[in-house]
């Protein structure tokens, strides 16, 4: 079991730096930048599909198949991370996309100190907000940070924050359901 | 011979005296007719035969009827004296279970004053202890009545209000997504990307 691990991380670190280094050879920090939010996006697309997330590695296809499907279905990504999927798609080893995303954004930290922070709102920010925002990452993490942003209203206001798994929830939506829990914990008094 | 038998031995001689007699006074009234002393005096030719019977009478009496009837009286006498034994016997034996019968009649009124004692004793005992029983599971009743009231009560308060809350919450998100214009949601995204805790978790 152990050695099943070890040989899983040696391949998480295979498949993440060599996507790393064929994107920054490609196009340098905007291409690893690209390449990382191609591939958030990616992940979250291949764990909630899940007739696309078994094609992948469905055994009765064979390797080549696998390569095929998913270089077609990812035709339209940046050329490191649609080689480097399609090749994790022939060795059946698409599970590992997650522990993938990590090492790369652990390469982007070693390599290129640099990290890329996702943030949500639900207005577009405008530049002293994004200032105010890597002003805030790069003084925390010690390195250069490239924001992602993304529009969603579901949230209600407010901003989240993530980045390398830590995450800042400061929207509305959080505040007001943090208030209804409050609201509904409370007994009215009438507990002795 | 037994004293009694003697006495009625002797009493058997003057019976048969007596009779002896009594042919001389017939023969002394047929000689009335002759007169003189004679008149008064039996006969002999007649008088010894009579005597010598009567004397060997007397004797097979005296040896063979007066035993046989002295036995007989005995006999009677003992079987008397028996049943006179046996009656006193009985008498006691009667009493004795009389005492006896008084005594079991009178254990078995204590015996049975005693049972009627213990029973209106018993009675009262568990006619207490259905009492106590009823009034404690009335309690028990009433206790269990007022948990569910409360209980009740409790979820009904805590229904509304997380009605209450979901309600307030879900006004307040409509108000905030419909009021607030682009400016205000930047203010407030800085307001807490200032105040928002650390990545690093600090």
């Amino acid at each position: 079991m152990a050695i099943n691990r070890l040989v899983q991380q040696g391949k998480v670190k295979v498949y993440a730096d060599t996507m790393f280094n064929a994107a920054n050879d490609a196009g340098g920090a905007d291409e690893v930048v690209a390449v990382r939010n191609q591939m958030a996006e990616l992940r979250h697309l291949i764990y909630s599909d899940m007739d696309l997330s078994l094609a992948l590695k469905d055994a009765s296809y064979t390797p080549e198949q696998r390569y095929g499907l998913a270089k077609a279905v990812f035709a339209d990504c940046e050329m490191a991370l649609a080689e480097t999927l399609a090749v994790m798609a022939e060795q059946g080893d698409t599970d590992l996309l997650g522990q993938v995303f990590h090492g790369y954004e652990d390469a982007m930290m070693a390599a290129l100190k640099l990290v890329v922070v996702d943030v949500t709102t639900v207005v577009p920010l405008d530049d002293g907000l994004r200032e105010l925002i890597n002003k805030k990452a790069e003084a925390e993490l010690g390195c250069k940070a490239v924001l992602n942003e993304s529009i969603d209203p579901s949230i209600l206001g407010g901003i989240i924050m993530s980045v390398n798994g830590m995450r800042i929830d400061a929207s509305v939506l959080s505040q007001l359901n943090r208030a209804r829990y409050v609201l509904k914990g409370t007994d009215g008094g009438d507990s002795q | 011979m037994k004293p009694r038998a003697r006495k009625t031995a002797m009493l058997a001689g003057a019976c048969a005296s007596a009779l002896a007699l009594c042919p001389t006074l017939a023969f002394a009234s047929e000689g009335e007719e002759t007169g003189g002393i004679s008149a008064i005096l039996p006969d002999m030719l007649e008088f010894v035969p009579m005597l010598v019977a009567f004397i060997i009478l007397w004797i097979i009496l005296a040896k063979f009827g007066w035993p046989m009837f002295a036995g007989m009286l005995e006999k009677r006498e003992n079987t008397i004296r028996e049943a006179l034994k046996q009656s006193e016997d009985a008498k006691i034996e009667s009493e004795r279970v009389l005492a006896e019968y008084k005594k079991q009649l009178a254990d078995a009124k204590a015996e049975a004053a005693k049972v009627v004692a213990d029973a209106r004793e018993t009675g009262e005992a568990v006619r207490q202890s259905i009492q106590e029983k009823a009034q404690a599971d009335a309690a028990d009743m009433i206790e269990k009545a007022r948990t569910t009231i409360a209980a009740e009560k409790k979820a009904a308060m805590a229904e509304l209000q997380a009605s209450i809350a979901d309600t307030s919450v879900d006004v307040a998100a409509k108000l905030i997504g419909n009021d607030l214009t682009e400016g205000e949601h930047r203010a407030i995204i800085e307001r807490y990307v200032k105040e928002a805790g650390s990545f690093n978790g600090d």
